[in-house]
């Protein structure tokens, strides 16, 4: 019975002018958002491929100086882009695309790309995830709305029950014929976008590609489910068709469009995000403290003076000023860890606001889980942070070590010996399941609107229907 | 008639929820700059009486100091002591649009630091808020406000048709179109009315001064914009009105031009402009600039005996060699990377700046995106005034220059802080701001008459009896 539901509502669905307008429109918007995502995926990858090469090269070919001196010309990190940006972009148009590691600062990451565009791109990228979080939902709606409603008011609904059908054979029915339908619209997106993930190389940066992308359409697929439970369900309980469409159209434009940036106010609201100049002011207050740094190093001198069992500073068979200059890396790291830190918990948490959101609003879940599944969203931008800043303290272990190891009188320079016991900087994204992990709060959510949403649109009464 | 319609008040009041909460938004992040403006203020003030205090006690005491760590050392105050904040003030209407102001930063360290640097500086938020964008007036306006005119509008007249009582309204001595008309004007009253005094009230209410330079001006501009965007709606809807088509029809119609000119077409534009005048990533400039340095820093003596050569003015000879070498070296290196990467950094410029011209040209088809420009302007928020800005930091970076390099090579010491250049922002012309805002509004306008027109011609041949 589900079956033949189900396929008499996709014959009509396919009969039906709006049907064709529609997804033509949706097919046209995913293709065209598809190719142009690829594209940029492709110019940008190479861009940094280049500039991290280019960087690495530079450090090598130094000329002949004091380690010091090298670790405060430093070497670049660029962002790479993660292959599933192609599908959603998140947050790296707002999140800065290289670092300078230089010595004693960890530098903040430079050159937003939105910034490089005009005001207008403040309305949304055009990219898969956007056309998936907000045209199909739209789509499924006007698909769906006189599901039930229409058909109360042309009175074939009374007619079918009387025949015996069960209600919740037809709305499972219904929403399998929908799902055909929607299934016919997206599987060409679907396979070029699977086809365009398969011929781009990330030359290793995202483990687990293929997994990402699976579980990437998985939980789409739980977010239509949703969306056509939640339709289906209002067209069963609404009095007219015209009503069931005001109220889910509301709910779409609440969805869609509201709920992200309310929540966006209330997360900052609740968990408030400091000014630059704040945070910088905080930041050198601590980092230029004399006493703390005389304290430190005296400690040192003594530790070292009872370690090598000498009288004086001088005595000692290691360069004190590699000493030195490490300690004060050893500062630096601890102020920057904890205020750094505060920052990027703050937003952390703020991300976690947006999270249980989703209770309110599905699309805010979904978005968190795209995000995360594509390697765009704040935590893995921070992932990266961490991993670019702990290599900016190899270089300066390396370097201070060095130092510390060539006590002269006259001054010392370092060569190319040493520039290349600095390993390259190479990234590597966290597995799926770290990003299952961050993201179980939309994971959670999501599951629990599926679950309601279906036992919500299965349980309306016949006598409720007619 | 209107005021039995339950549905009117029900808009009436999401209308005004919506625009109390977008303004108590607005006026909250107009503070968090305002206060984010004054700290760098203090921050500078203090800054510079620490060094002021510094700078005596050294002139009296004439002990030896570390030369970089010696605030009268002209390099070291440039660079690092003395750098002053160029502010970009919270305009008086502010609070109506936040615009561009959460992702352009409304304030930068000006040093002697290449201007690349300074201007990559950008405020602290989480990215993921800056991707949702801001529940503020303009996002009501532009959004909501559309949505709201259809709704109230979209069966003004197929409702009496359907319900018969338009022929018998007509039965009375009045023609369609004066029906049209009075219904149009009731409504259009009624919304735009809520709209201003609400937000009017929210302004006042909010303690923002009307009497500030400039801000009656920009009021009255603000009115006309929210006018020139209702009408614009209104105008569709007697278009489509006139069509004689069912309430249902019409509803679709509507909708699906809401969502193409305020949704779909804003993002495509943005895709339109950048895939073709791609602003390349950023990480091609930092490589450029590197390079460049590498180059200047490696030609650093000839660079040197070049400078002379062209100021010889300033090849005065003295004492302090080493140190003055090294600060003149560093000045000839800065102005050779400057020259070196500004045909770069000029490509950049370029490429936004043709991205921009496609969209100045390309919004003429979005009522959204002209509206958002003109409530940018008036808020003093958008692009124009923050290009306006870089302008002026640009010329403050010479001017910095201009008072630190001179000193560098005089070889003289600062001994007086309060000698050193402040900005002083001067304002956009409020003229400029005029011109802007009229050109989108005769762009929300013409469309809006043109439509009225030949709507208002149509009606003639409207079937009025189902």
């Amino acid at each position: 019975m589900v079956k033949r539901i189900a396929r008499k509502e996709l014959v009509e669905m396919l009969r039906d002018g709006r049907f064709r307008v529609l997804s033509a429109a949706v097919l046209a918007v995913s293709l065209l958002s598809l190719a142009v995502g690829w594209k940029h995926y492709a110019d940008v990858s190479r861009q940094h491929a280049a500039a991290q090469a280019a960087t690495r090269d530079q450090w090598l070919h130094q000329t002949k100086k004091n380690p010091h001196s090298a670790a405060h010309y430093g070497v670049y990190a660029f962002k790479p882009k993660s292959p599933l940006a192609i599908v959603d972009t998140g947050v790296d148009p707002y999140v800065g695309v290289a670092v300078w590691l230089e010595a004693h600062k960890q530098n903040e990451f430079k050159y937003r790309p939105a910034q490089d565009r005009t005001a207008v791109g403040r309305f949304g990228d055009m990219t898969a995830a956007e056309t998936l979080q907000v045209l199909v939902p739209l789509f499924i709606v006007l698909m769906t709305f006189s599901a039930f409603a229409g058909e109360r008011e042309q009175g074939t609904l009374r007619q079918l029950l009387s025949l015996g059908v069960e209600p919740r054979d037809l709305a499972v029915g219904k929403a399998a014929g929908i799902g055909a339908a929607l299934g016919l619209v997206l599987l060409p997106s679907a396979v070029l976008g699977v086809t365009a993930l398969t011929l781009t190389s990330d030359g290793g940066f995202l483990s687990g590609k293929p997994t990402r992308a699976a579980l990437l359409v998985a939980f789409y697929l739980i977010y239509f489910a949703v969306i056509t439970a939640v339709s289906l369900g209002v067209s069963a309980r609404a009095r007219s068709s015209r009503l069931a469409l005001v109220v889910l159209l509301s709910f779409w434009f609440a969805n869609s469009l509201v709920a992200s940036r309310v929540v966006a106010d209330v997360a900052s609201w609740l968990h408030p995000t400091p000014s630059a100049v704040e945070f910088q002011k905080a930041m050198d207050a601590e980092l230029n403290k004399p006493e703390e740094m005389e304290r430190r190093l005296d400690r040192r001198k003594a530790e070292l003076m009872r370690q090598y069992k000498v009288e004086t500073v001088d005595a000692l068979p290691v360069a004190f000023s590699g000493v030195s200059l490490q300690e004060g890396e050893n500062h630096g790291d601890e102020v920057f860890d904890a205020h750094y830190g505060r920052l990027f918990d703050t937003f952390d948490r703020q991300n976690t606001v947006y999270q249980l959101a989703g209770l309110v609003a599905p699309m805010l879940a979904i978005r968190s889980v795209s995000m995360g599944l594509a390697s765009t969203d704040f935590q893995q931008h921070r992932h990266f942070i961490t991993a670019a800043e702990g290599y900016r303290r190899l270089i300066q272990r390396t370097m201070n070590d060095d130092i510390m190891a060539h006590p002269t009188r006259t001054a010392y320079l370092a060569g190319r010996e040493l520039w290349e016991k600095v390993p390259e900087f190479e990234y590597e994204a966290p597995a799926a399941s770290w990003v299952l992990g961050n993201t179980r709060w939309s994971i959670g959510v999501l599951f629990a609107w599926l679950v309601v949403a279906a036992f919500w649109m299965s349980r309306p009464l016949a006598t409720a229907m007619l | 008639m209107l005021r039995a319609d339950a549905t009117v008040w029900v808009i009436a009041g999401i209308f005004a929820a919506g625009i109390g909460y977008a303004m108590m938004n607005g006026v909250r992040w107009a503070d968090f700059e305002r206060t984010a403006l004054r700290a760098a203020v203090a921050e500078e003030a203090e800054r510079y009486q620490k060094i002021q205090t510094q700078i005596i006690e050294l002139q009296q005491a004439d002990r030896p100091v570390a030369a970089f760590g010696d605030a009268r050392n002209p390099t070291m105050f440039g660079s690092r002591f003395g750098p002053r904040y160029a502010t970009l003030p919270v305009g008086p209407l502010a609070p109506l649009a936040i615009g561009q102001s959460d992702l352009l930063p409304s304030y930068f360290k000006v040093s002697t630091d290449a201007r690349e640097t300074i201007v990559a500086a950008s405020e602290i938020e989480n990215p993921h808020r800056l991707l949702v964008g801001r529940f503020d007036l303009a996002f009501v306006l532009v959004f909501l406000y559309p949505l709201l005119i259809l709704a109230v509008t979209y069966n003004m007249l197929s409702s009496e048709k359907e319900q018969g009582t338009l022929a018998l309204a007509l039965s009375q001595p009045v023609a369609l179109s004066t029906l049209a008309a009075g219904k149009v004007a009731l409504r259009s009253l009624l919304l735009v009315g809520i709209v201003v005094s609400f937000s009017v009230l929210a302004l006042l209410a909010t303690g923002v001064s009307v009497t500030a330079p400039g801000a009656l001006v920009r009021l009255v501009l603000w009115l006309a914009a929210v006018g020139a965007y209702g009408a614009l709606w209104f105008g569709l809807a007697v278009l489509v009105s006139s069509f004689g088509r069912p309430s249902a029809t019409n509803a679709t119609i509507l909708a699906t031009v809401w969502l193409l000119l305020v949704v779909m077409l804003p993002s495509l534009f943005n895709l339109v402009a950048t895939t073709l005048y791609p602003v390349p990533s950023r990480v091609e400039m930092i490589q450029a600039v590197r390079v460049a340095s590498d180059e200047a820093a490696g030609a650093g003596s000839t660079l040197l005996a070049r400078y002379y050569e062209d100021h010889p003015e300033l090849a005065s000879g003295g004492a302090e060699q080493a140190m003055n070498d090294f600060n003149i070296i560093r000045v000839a290196v800065d102005v050779d990377v400057a020259k070196r990467a500004r045909p770069v950094v000029d490509r950049y410029e370029q490429q936004l700046a043709r991205q921009q011209q496609m969209i100045d040209r390309l919004r003429f088809l979005s009522p959204a995106v002209l509206m958002q420009d003109a409530l940018n302007d008036v808020a003093g928020t958008g692009t124009p005034r923050h290009r306006h800005f870089l302008e002026q930091v640009d010329r403050f970076h010479a001017q910095w220059r201009g008072f630190v390099v001179p000193l560098i090579f005089q070889k003289a010491r600062i001994t007086d802080v309060s000698t050193a250049p402040a900005f002083v922002y001067d304002e956009e012309a409020t003229a400029a701001v005029a011109r802007r805002v009229l050109i989108s509004g005769m762009g929300l306008l013409a469309p809006a008459v043109v439509m009225a027109w030949i709507g208002h011609r149509r009606l003639r041949r409207y079937p009025v009896v189902a």
